[in-house]
């Protein structure tokens, strides 16, 4: 899953995936600082939005409504780097042997610096910055920094303490000096893509195959409990009939109880280490616990989800599902009021949420 | 370093004086001048196009009028001023006497 983006590119609106917008915009950037002493700056980035708009046009159809990454980049590679045509910068480039004109690019032997880097962060971008300052793989990072706050809280205080003194890599510059590469649009672009292909594409694909066959054998399974259903329906009796029809707006209450109840015990667990005062056996870390919690109710919910789905009339279905949205709400309402810890959370969330929606439409040209 | 990187300042310079040639046949779009310019020597793109011709608008050598286009926002079409006109036949006839130059010293 992906957050999108929406931008205004000359006058029209069109919608990235997140990490795409912030390749263009780091090339937007570069472009106005390469126009910087160009009389013509204003009008050139003015075209260069509209092809770059005609070119995002030219990806989208009628049931594609979001250009995504790896278009973006093609896109940026096919406007090529902005060069600007005056006498100086020309003669600049001429004398370099190369089309790069700010004389920082090569020479000097690029500086790291330690940033928080926001592109493909799980949080505050803290462990990404890290992993690109150590040139480490950021997954080990992140195994490192959950272990060794297992081990000490201390690391926690420290990660906390970072989200706050390191800075974001907010600009093509800062980005460049976070993994201390030479700065130049080609590069920015080559590092985006092999970060994306390697973790976007490897994990987020695994993921999803994994998702889809566990929902394919899951469908299989309704299907032959239907089934079955079917065949025996009609030598049963209509009372029995009735019976199983009746069960399922009951299996659909059960299930939205053993719902709730989950998701109160993870509450519970993650606030006070404890479920429902039962505490987890000792020497237990609370992410065993976690996992634990979230197979436990996959094996609880899965006889009535079965019973639910496997109804032999599709109306029921929807019954069922009706019946469980209302009583999941209503236990959801019972439980703002009633238990704390759940109020406390779901005004936290709103609170993020937010906060979220505000600095998406700040970052809205 | 070979030849056509080391003949790639030269290209450069004389990228202006093509898009002079092609802008005096018939009204162009950027795209199209790409897509002309592709298979050629003298391949760009737009990040280079772009600001070449707004250089060559602000020497009033080029002009551009807004034409309506089936999809999307209007669209400039570039063409040659009376000036750029001038200029253009200056540069053909230098380029023509460099030739020349270029043949006799094989000699």
């Amino acid at each position: 899953m992906q957050k999108v983006v929406t931008i205004s590119l000359n006058g029209n609106s069109y919608q990235l995936e997140e990490p795409g917008f912030s390749l263009l915009r780091s090339y937007l950037d570069r472009a106005e600082t390469r126009l910087k002493d160009s009389p013509d700056r204003g009008e050139v980035l003015g075209d260069l939005e509209q092809a770059i708009g005609e070119k995002c046009r030219g990806m989208l159809g009628p049931h594609k409504s979001v250009v995504s990454t790896t278009e973006v980049e093609r896109i940026i590679a096919e406007m090529g780097p902005v060069e600007s045509a005056d006498e100086k910068a020309a003669n600049a480039a001429a004398d370099g042997g190369t089309a790069s004109a700010e004389p920082a690019s090569y020479g000097t032997e690029p500086r790291k610096r330690l940033f928080k880097i926001r592109e493909g962060a799980m949080w505050g971008g803290v462990c990404n910055g890290l992993a690109a300052y150590l040139g480490l793989d950021v997954t080990w990072v992140r195994i490192g920094t959950v272990v060794l706050t297992l081990f000490t809280g201390v690391t926690l205080l420290i990660y906390i303490a970072m989200l706050f003194i390191v800075p974001y890599a907010d600009t093509a510059e800062d980005r460049a000096a976070a993994f201390g590469v030479p700065f130049n649009t080609e590069d920015i672009i080559n590092r985006a893509k092999k970060n994306l292909d390697e973790t976007n594409h490897r994990w987020h694909g695994e993921w999803r195959r994994q998702q889809r066959h566990m929902n394919r054998q899951f469908r299989q399974m309704s299907e032959q409990i239907r089934q079955t259903a079917a065949n025996v329906a009609p030598s049963m009796a209509p009372a029995a009939r009735g019976i199983l029809t009746v069960f399922i707006p009951i299996a659909a209450l059960i299930g939205a109880v053993i719902f709730v109840g989950w998701i109160l015990a993870l509450i519970s667990l993650v606030t006070q280490n404890t479920i429902f005062g039962w505490g987890l056996p000792h020497g237990v870390p609370l992410w065993v616990g976690i996992i634990g919690l979230f197979v436990l109710y996959a094996v609880i919910s899965a006889p009535f989800k079965m019973v639910r789905h496997g109804g032999h009339h599709p109306g029921w279905a929807a019954l069922s599902g009706v019946v469980w949205l209302g009583c999941a709400l209503l236990f959801f309402w019972a439980a703002y009021y009633f238990f704390p810890g759940f109020h406390e959370l779901v005004d936290q969330l709103m609170w993020a949420a937010n906060l979220t929606m505000s600095t998406i439409s700040e970052t809205i040209v | 370093m070979n030849i056509s990187e080391k003949l790639a300042p030269i290209r450069k310079g004389l990228l202006e004086f093509v898009i002079l040639k092609i802008v005096a046949g018939d009204k162009v779009y950027v795209a199209d001048m790409l897509k002309l310019l592709g298979p050629t020597e003298f391949a760009t793109q737009e990040g280079t196009l772009y600001p070449l011709l707004s250089k060559l608008r602000r020497e009033e050598l080029v002009d551009y009028e807004w034409q309506e286009s089936e999809a999307g926002p209007p669209r400039k079409y570039y063409k040659l001023t009376q000036k750029g006109r001038t200029q253009l036949s200056t540069l053909n006839d230098y380029w023509k006497e460099l030739n020349r130059t270029l043949a006799d010293f094989g000699n």
